[in-house]
């Protein structure tokens, strides 16, 4: 008989177990003394699956294939003056976003994985997260290279690492990557590979790559399917993370279940940026915020947590929540947009009519009576010479950092504020959630830095109006912030097209 | 037009139909390969091909790298075959698995009861030497008449190659169920094809084994139960049995005696109404398991055979009670009328 066959999960075991030892020097809680704090039990670090049995040699070679292709067509893109064939320079405030809150996000999620590749002490996660920190740093630069083409002919791009630490709208994602990253290693894991590389990353990712498919962007849509293979390992990770510690110890069970709500709302809360750019920013459109929400939260989340119930673990506090809101927050978002625009690093518009009917169409419960008529009052003071800017800041929830312009559940004509009280001080939330989560470590909370206040207080290089405070951000009113038609990209955008005023007038791609 | 597939390191094959993806008829042969996007995008599902020809299709460049492609690579959820082939997969390697070969049979109703009021006991004989099979395997029964064989776990041990019994619930509406129940006569012959599956008893974990069944799905734990006592396995096992009522609770004698002769086997019998003279457990088959268990189910392996309803929340009780994936086999019986397909997994698990 021939001699049987190893199979690939025994071979790897052969080729890597045995790696790691049990030091003697030092104890092992001394070498790693972060792992135990947060009351996770770990029984038997060897009952780690590894999720994706890949080799680093075997990891730099498919990356630097991957390299060497994504970089071809960046470089053809921007040989051929790619940027003409986008669908419409309001595009690009979709990437601009991106570009100054979720490239640093990646950033920040290479440097958790590297913090927590260091303070697991099982071998395979170890091993799995310090593959995830390459892929995220990875992720961060080639995002940086394949947005940069547009920095040489649009405003924006030239300062997000600035930007990140002091614009009002990035401290949302700055937020929430900081909150993780100041956590322990397993709340870490569960925040970043699970709640949002599993739950929550189709919600992230396809918006943001088919938008750039749809609207003529080949470069970073060539970055999308170059990360792809890498956003199925995290997100494998991401489950094999849950499934490992939920089996490792029953006391597990409701120390994750906190995670779960809290991160699945922090997300949540933060996908309010993609939702309004699928919605507004993106003059193709992919599909609604809601009918995103429906396919990949209300069918798959409902899937997913059918199966984690068998564990005991409950679908995320709140879900229903993030559900009845979502006819509401892009509209409400997009308006804050539009009016605070001028301390900012983008451009907003109003809706073009062909947007305004699609919007009609997708959100038939609340968009005609709730958002139009105040889109048509915005459009009426424009007809008569003016702009709308708003001259104050807003309330910013404590929590999640967005400007509190959420509604009632059961009244959209009622702004949602909820109060908490800790030390004598008086704290705002925009939510139950975030409240819930601000109660639950008020000590960590209570220390965030709210861009509002600290603006207020002088702490923004003594700006006192909206464009004194974009040029604190190193952005200038007309020529990176402020209303889109007036602006230098429009101005731009029209003289590469022979001065012809080329919006798009139909959502189909 | 087809192509065999052989997968190693098992050394299963497949039929692959032309334009069939790998992954898809891997899948549908019960053969779970990783896979996560299904249309070449992700790269989870990347086989080797050790030999043979097959087209790459829609597999993204990025996803299957060209030194990939050299090297033989392929993209299961997206490759197509233009010959036989065998690939190395990532393949779960099953060392109490037996290889039996897949035979088409003519078979002889010899005995034929009435187990219980929806339940028929249907005994096969079969020419010498009969069927060889692993205890837990069913067979596909063509009934005259009606499109398509019907499965049915075999209940007799594999001991008896040449006399199978099956147990036969009657399906409102189902022709087949219909036809053994009503209408097939001892003397008569039926064409059967096996044995299949790959239920079976995991003794090399040398692991104490609970039997959770519902209705006729005690069939197949009844098989393997037996071939265990008579191969003289030591190992602690536990059958729980659910019925819906003292008349749906069949070969209750045969179990008791079992138990009565075997220190090493548990019997217990639970009903979901019970009369007043029943001194056994009352309601469903998962309480029961919780009952006797104390919630606890960790070091064991389990096997659960039943209606699907009954499969997940005895899957659910188990996970509960610390006992995983890993250690959790399910042979669910899905009729039309039982309209399982429904309810949407995640990918959570592999197998279940």
């Amino acid at each position: 008989m021939a001699e049987k066959k190893l199979g690939l999960k025994e071979k790897y075991q052969l080729m890597t177990r045995g790696l790691d030892w049990e030091t003697t020097y030092q104890p092992m809680d001394k070498v790693f003394p972060y792992d135990k704090y947060e009351g996770i039990k770990i029984k038997d670090w060897d009952k780690w699956e590894d999720p994706f049995r890949l080799t680093m040699d075997a990891y730099w070679k498919y990356q630097a294939e991957k390299e060497r292709k994504l970089y071809a067509i960046l470089d053809s893109f921007s040989q051929n003056n790619g940027q003409l064939n986008i669908s419409d320079a309001r595009y690009l405030t979709a990437l601009k976003i991106w570009m100054q809150g979720i490239t640093p996000a990646e950033y920040n999620s290479h440097r958790g994985f590297c913090m927590v590749g260091r303070q697991f002490r099982g071998a395979g996660a170890r091993v799995a997260c310090q593959m995830q920190a390459l892929d995220e740093l990875r992720h961060a630069q080639t995002q940086i290279h394949a947005f940069s083409h547009y920095n040489k002919h649009f405003g924006g791009f030239h300062q997000a690492m600035h930007m990140r630490d002091r614009a009002w709208y990035l401290s949302i994602p700055k937020s929430f990557f900081e909150d993780a990253m100041t956590a322990g290693p397993f709340e870490f894991v569960t925040s970043i590979s699970f709640a949002f590389e599993y739950v929550l990353t189709n919600l992230l990712f396809m918006p943001f790559v088919s938008g750039a498919a749809y609207n003529g962007d080949m470069a970073t849509t060539t970055f999308g399917f170059s990360a792809q293979s890498d956003e199925s390992r995290h997100m494998t990770l991401g489950l094999e993370v849950v499934k490992f510690v939920l089996e490792q110890h029953e006391d597990n069970v409701p120390i994750m279940q906190r995670y779960i709500d809290k991160w699945f709302w922090r997300g949540y809360r933060l996908l309010a940026l993609v939702g309004v750019m699928m919605d507004y920013m993106l003059p193709r459109k992919v599909m609604s915020w809601a009918e995103a929400w429906g396919i990949y939260w209300e069918e798959n989340g409902t899937a997913l947590f059918n199966d984690l119930a068998r564990y005991g673990i409950k679908p995320p506090k709140y879900h229903e929540i993030a559900t009845a809101e979502k006819n509401h927050i892009t509209h409400q978002a997009w308006a804050v947009f539009y009016t605070a625009c001028p301390a900012t690093g983008f451009h907003a518009w109003l809706p073009q009519e062909y947007e305004l009917d699609w919007l009609s169409e997708k959100y038939g419960s609340t968009f005609d009576r709730y958002y139009r008529p105040r889109f048509a009052e915005f459009a009426r003071i424009e007809r008569e010479g003016g702009r709308f800017y708003t001259n104050r800041l807003p309330l910013v929830c404590q929590t999640c950092q967005v400007p509190d312009f959420f509604t009632e559940v059961d009244n959209p004509m009622k702004q949602s504020i909820r109060q908490y009280e800790w030390q004598g001080m008086k704290y705002n939330f925009c939510s139950d959630g975030c409240r819930d989560i601000f109660a639950h470590e008020p000590e960590k909370f209570c220390q965030a830095y709210i861009p509002p206040q600290q603006i207020y207080q002088g702490n923004a290089g003594g700006a006192r109006t909206l464009p004194e405070y974009a040029a604190w951000l190193k952005c200038e009113f007309g020529k990176d912030s402020g209303e889109y038609y007036t602006s230098e990209d429009y101005a731009r955008w029209k003289a590469m097209h022979g001065g012809n005023d080329t919006t798009p007038s139909s959502a189909a791609a | 037009m087809s192509f065999q597939l052989t997968i190693e390191p098992t050394g299963e094959v497949v039929e692959v139909e032309e334009g069939q993806s790998l992954l898809d008829a891997c899948l549908r042969a019960g053969i779970y390969l990783p896979y996560a996007c299904n249309h070449g995008l992700c790269g989870t599902c990347k086989v080797q091909v050790v030999e043979g020809e097959i087209e790459h299709n829609e597999a993204s460049s990025f996803a299957l790298m060209d030194l990939e492609r050299s090297e033989g690579k392929c993209l299961a959820c997206v490759a197509t075959l233009s010959s036989d082939c065998v690939i190395e997969a990532d393949v779960e390697e099953e060392p109490d698995a037996q290889h039996h070969l897949v035979q088409d049979l003519t078979a002889r109703v010899v005995r034929l009861a009435d187990l219980t009021p929806t339940v028929k006991g249907v005994w096969l004989e079969l020419p010498a030497p009969g069927l060889s099979f692993q205890a837990g395997q069913y067979v596909n029964v063509s009934v005259p008449g009606v499109a398509g064989p019907r499965a049915f776990s075999i209940a007799s041990a594999p001991s008896s190659p040449t006399l199978l019994e099956l147990n036969v619930r009657k399906v409102d509406g189902g022709a087949a169920t219909t036809y053994l129940h009503e209408q097939v006569q001892v003397g008569d012959t039926l064409a059967i094809s096996g044995p299949l599956g790959r239920f079976f008893v995991r003794e090399s974990a040398h692991l104490p084994m609970i039997f959770l069944a519902g209705g006729s799905g005690v069939s197949s734990p009844k098989s393997m139960i037996l071939d265990l006592l008579e191969r003289g396995n030591t190992q602690p096992i536990t059958l729980v049995y659910g019925a819906r009522n003292r008349d749906e609770l069949y070969d209750h004698d045969l179990f008791e005696s079992l138990a009565a002769a075997h220190a090493n086997f548990r019997y217990v019998p639970v009903l979901g109404e019970a009369s007043a003279d029943w001194i056994g457990l009352t309601g469903m088959t998962h309480d029961a398991a919780n009952e006797v268990f104390a919630k606890r189910f960790s070091e064991h392996k389990a096997y659960l055979c039943g209606p699907p309803l009954m499969i997940e929340a005895c899957i659910s009780a188990l996970m509960q009670g610390r006992l995983f994936e890993r250690d959790i086999y399910t042979e669910k019986f899905l009729s039309a009328a039982d309209g399982a397909e429904g309810l949407a997994r995640s990918p959570l698990f592999r197998r279940l």
